[in-house]
């Protein structure tokens, strides 16, 4: 699974650690997920999309 | 922070222990010794390593654990249970063929597993845990 998290939060100007600290998670976990190295949870990847305020399916794409 | 600060009561005493233990017990210097203390050693710093990484989420306002890092320890923990399968077996196989007693053969089983833990979780953390 692909995401686009690194350049979604490039274009909201956010820190991965500012990230991290918006969706309650550690900055690792956002380094491993955008390094494609992690799936997140249903719950996480609904929380990521809301800070970018995007459908679930446009920060994860599924089958790439 | 409760539990950053019992990991380091726990390592410290740990430490203070071996220290008291390799002082009291005038060791020989023997292989076997020196093994058991480098075990000990780096059961207590990987202790110590993960109350720092706690400590260190804890200054940056972050939680101390999150969905990966309880999924690292999950998959260390069942990766380390297998291969210490094949440790206590391979423990059985040469308890027979060896001079050492059956308590330090106790010994050595669980500073192996405890060692055996300490890699898989370095691994799985630097690698990322696989997806199913």
């Amino acid at each position: 699974m692909n995401n686009r998290i690194k350049e979604l939060r490039a274009r909201f100007n956010l820190s991965q650690l500012e990230l991290a600290q918006q969706v309650g998670v550690r900055r690792e976990t956002i380094v491993f997920l955008e390094k494609g190295k992690y799936n997140p949870s249903l719950k996480l990847a609904f929380d990521i999309s809301r800070v970018f305020k995007l459908p679930i399916e446009e920060v994860f794409i599924f089958g790439v | 922070m409760k539990k950053t600060i019992l990991i380091f009561v726990i390592a410290g005493l740990v430490l203070v222990t071996l220290i008291f233990w390799a002082v009291n017990s005038k060791l020989s210097g023997g292989l076997p010794e020196i093994l058991m203390l480098a075990g000990a050693l780096i059961v207590v710093g990987f202790a110590f390593f993960l109350g720092a990484m706690r400590l260190r989420s804890k200054l940056r306002k972050e939680p101390a654990e999150d969905e990966l890092s309880k999924r690292v320890k999950t998959k260390a923990s069942s990766l380390s249970f297998y291969i210490s399968i094949y440790l206590w077996l391979f423990i059985m196989y040469i308890s027979d063929k060896t001079t050492l007693e059956a308590d330090s053969l106790i010994g050595a089983g669980i500073m192996g597993m405890a060692i055996v833990f300490f890699l898989s979780w370095i691994g799985i953390k630097f690698i990322g845990p696989r997806y199913e």
